[in-house]
């Protein structure tokens, strides 16, 4: 059973009205994927260009430092609809193990913004070399690994059902 | 509308594999993220507000590749999901809607916004097709996921 103060915060009442509006939550969750067309697209092709298989033609500041404000746009769409869902279904979702792994992987890919910060921020850098450095270009394969790890495990707690008392097909999306 | 009468859901693969369903969506997810993803990124250079010292031609050009990529991992993973449940999804509202925007979609993007960031048109044409393309796409998402909810 969830704790108490996870109950509430599923109980408070905008999350209420969200959870039991036929309109609000499937718009939030169309909000959720339009965020990941915007994000997972401009975040792949940023790898790409950093890993050197996509846009080469184009200088690596230009194709990081143009789709940064729109992979921003894209992120704050899809965690802020996502963290408006999660909240609507707190206590359906806190058991759920696949929701423990996705925030785990969270954890790691701010691990990964902090390890690696040096990579997207002096990008210009890049420009100049003639190769791109294996630092960076790890960097863009193991955020494509961690992010795709997230949409598998976003995907996952769709199918969780706790053992011993189903939950309705219809609760969580 | 039942067109698959004689189809018997229960020994598709997708609905006796735990895992060949989920697996589906995840991919179908991917493929219209970078598909649109890659899209979008033309938009925002028609819009004039995105991805400025690149030029429409050449970001069309440059993401050609990875845009099919993307949409047809989409369409071979969906005809799959779709197979789960045909009659469901024929009857199905919101599906009939998302199809119908999926179709104009992809005409329209291989056809008028093609055209348009290739020529490299500016101004009232090059936003309109932007604003135009990034609808379409979102109506295309929006109907997808309405299917579980109406």
């Amino acid at each position: 059973m969830p704790p108490e103060f996870i109950q509430a915060l599923q109980n408070m009442s905008l999350a209420t009205a969200i959870r039991e509006s036929a309109l609000v939550f499937p718009v939030i969750l169309s909000l959720h994927l339009t965020g990941m067309g915007l994000f997972g697209g401009m975040i792949l092709m940023t790898d790409l260009r950093l890993l050197g298989i996509a846009l080469t033609k184009h200088p690596v500041s230009d194709i990081v430092n143009g789709l940064r404000p729109w992979k921003h746009l894209g992120l704050t769409l899809t965690a802020g609809c996502g963290i408006l869902l999660l909240w609507s279904k707190a206590a359906i979702y806190y058991p759920n193990p696949y929701l423990h792994i996705k925030l785990a992987l969270f954890v790691l890919i701010i691990i990964h913004a902090i390890v690696f910060r040096g990579v997207y921020r002096n990008v210009t850098d890049l420009d100049r070399s003639a190769v791109i450095p294996g630092r960076a270009k790890l960097a863009a394969a193991l955020s494509l690994v961690l992010w795709l790890s997230v949409l598998t495990a976003g995907r996952w707690i769709g199918y969780w059902e706790p053992k011993g008392a189903p939950v309705n097909a219809a609760q969580v999306n | 509308m039942a067109l698959f009468l004689a189809y018997d859901v229960a020994n598709n693969p997708l609905n006796t594999n735990e895992w060949a369903f989920p697996v589906c969506e995840v991919l179908h997810i991917l493929g219209f993220a970078v598909g649109i993803g890659t899209i979008t990124m033309v938009d925002l250079r028609l819009l004039g507000i995105g991805l400025k010292k690149e030029s429409a031609a050449d970001l069309w050009k440059g993401t050609f590749a990875w845009t099919l990529a993307g949409l047809a991992l989409a369409l071979i993973t969906g005809p799959l999901i779709f197979s789960s449940d045909p009659n469901m999804y024929l009857r199905n509202a919101s599906f009939r809607f998302k199809l119908t925007a999926l179709a104009l979609a992809i005409i329209y993007n291989y056809t008028i916004h093609r055209w348009v960031a290739l020529k490299q048109a500016s101004g009232a044409l090059a936003v309109l097709t932007g604003v135009i393309s990034l609808v379409l796409w979102a109506s295309v998402i929006f109907g997808g996921i309405f299917i579980a909810f109406v």
